[in-house]
C-alpha cells in the first residue's frame, strides 16, 4: 500500500491528533515522515508539544489537608 | 458489579489529587471545590452499582463529577448562570496560535520566539489563562490536558461525539493561545518584527501578581 504524501497544511491540521496519539498507525508514519523533511512544521509540532506539557504541568498539585480529612471522614461512614 | 468498600475506598484516595484538581478548575472556587469533591464522592458510593467494571473507575467517577457540577450549576438560582455550557462558534480564536504570532523561520537554528515563550510561562500565568476559558472549553482541555483522558473517554464522559471532542478540544486550546497571548501583550511582551533584534523580545511573561483588570476575568 503506497503511504499517503502530506502538505503542510494537511500535517498543522491533524497536528493534535497527533500528539494526542489519535491517529491510526498509516497516518502517523505518513505525518512522521513529513516531519523528518519540513523544518517548519517540525519546529510548529515542538511548539505545541512544549506548550501541552506545559498545560500538563498544572496537574500535580497537592490535596489541601482539609478535604483529605474530610473526604476520609466520609468514606469511614459508608 | 460489586464495589467492595475497601476497593472504592482506594480507589477514591488514590484520584483525590485529580478528583480536586478538576473540581477547581471547574469551580474556580476552592471551597466549591472541595464541595464538588465531597459531593461527588457521596454519589459515587451511593451510585457505585453502575460501574462496570474496575477498570473503568476513573472514567466513571469523573462522569459523576462532571455530572454533580453542572446539576449544582443549574440548581444555583441564588448565583446566577452567566454563560452557557454548551460551546458557541469562535470566530478567529478557532484558529489562533501563538507560533504563528512569533514564528520567524530564518531563526530556526537559533533561539525562537515561540519556544522562549512557552519556556516563559509561568504556572500562575496558565492557571489564570486557563480560568478564563469559557467552562466547557475549560472542561475539555482539563479532560485531556491535565487528566490525559483521550478522546474516547472524554466523548463518553461528556456524552457528545468524538468528533465533537477532537473539534472543541482544539478550539479550547487555540483560545487557550489567545488568552495567553492577551496576557503577555497586557505586559508589554511585543513580537519581534523582522529586522529588530529578537533577543530585545523573548517573549517572556510575568506572573500576574496585582493585575489590573483587563478583559474580564473568568469565574
Amino acid at each position: 500500500m503506497t503511504r499517503p504524501t502530506l502538505d503542510c497544511e494537511q500535517v498543522i491540521a491533524q497536528i493534535f491528533d497527533y500528539l494526542d496519539h489519535e491517529l491510526d498507525a498509516e497516518r502517523s508514519e505518513a505525518i512522521e515522515q513529513h516531519l523528518h523533511q519540513c523544518k517548519s512544521c517540525f519546529s510548529r509540532k515542538e511548539f505545541e508539544r512544549r506548550m501541552l506539557a506545559k498545560v500538563g504541568d498544572l496537574r500535580r498539585e497537592a490535596v489541601p489537608d482539609a478535604l483529605n480529612e474530610r473526604i476520609r471522614g466520609l468514606l469511614r461512614r459508608f | 458489579m460489586a464495589v467492595s468498600r475497601d476497593f472504592f475506598e482506594s480507589q477514591v484516595l488514590d484520584l483525590l489529587g485529580c478528583l480536586h484538581g478538576v473540581a477547581r478548575r471547574l469551580t474556580c472556587h476552592d471551597a466549591d471545590a472541595e464541595d464538588l469533591v465531597a459531593e461527588t464522592v457521596e454519589r459515587a458510593w451511593r451510585a457505585r452499582d453502575t460501574l462496570h467494571s474496575q477498570e473503568a473507575f476513573r472514567s466513571w467517577i469523573f462522569r459523576i463529577l462532571n455530572n454533580t457540577f453542572i446539576s449544582e450549576r443549574r440548581r444555583q438560582a441564588a448565583r446566577p448562570q452567566t454563560e452557557s455550557l454548551d460551546c458557541e462558534e469562535d470566530g478567529d480564536e478557532a484558529e489562533f496560535s501563538i507560533f504563528e504570532q512569533l514564528h520567524q523561520p530564518f531563526l530556526l537554528w537559533f533561539s525562537t520566539p515561540e519556544q522562549a515563550f512557552v519556556d516563559g510561562l509561568l504556572r500562575a500565568d496558565l492557571e489564570r489563562a486557563l480560568a478564563r476559558l469559557p467552562e466547557a472549553h475549560r472542561m475539555i482541555v482539563v479532560l485531556s490536558d491535565l487528566e490525559e483522558l483521550n478522546y474516547a473517554e472524554i466523548a463518553d464522559l461528556l456524552g457528545i461525539p468524538i468528533g465533537t471532542v477532537r473539534s472543541r478540544l482544539a478550539r479550547a486550546r487555540c483560545k487557550l493561545q489567545k488568552i495567553l497571548w492577551q496576557q503577555a501583550r497586557a505586559y508589554g511582551l511585543k513580537a519581534a518584527q523582522p529586522g529588530e533584534d529578537a533577543a530585545e523580545h523573548p517573549g517572556r511573561t510575568r506572573a500576574l501578581q496585582a493585575q489590573p483588570e483587563d478583559h474580564g476575568g473568568g469565574s
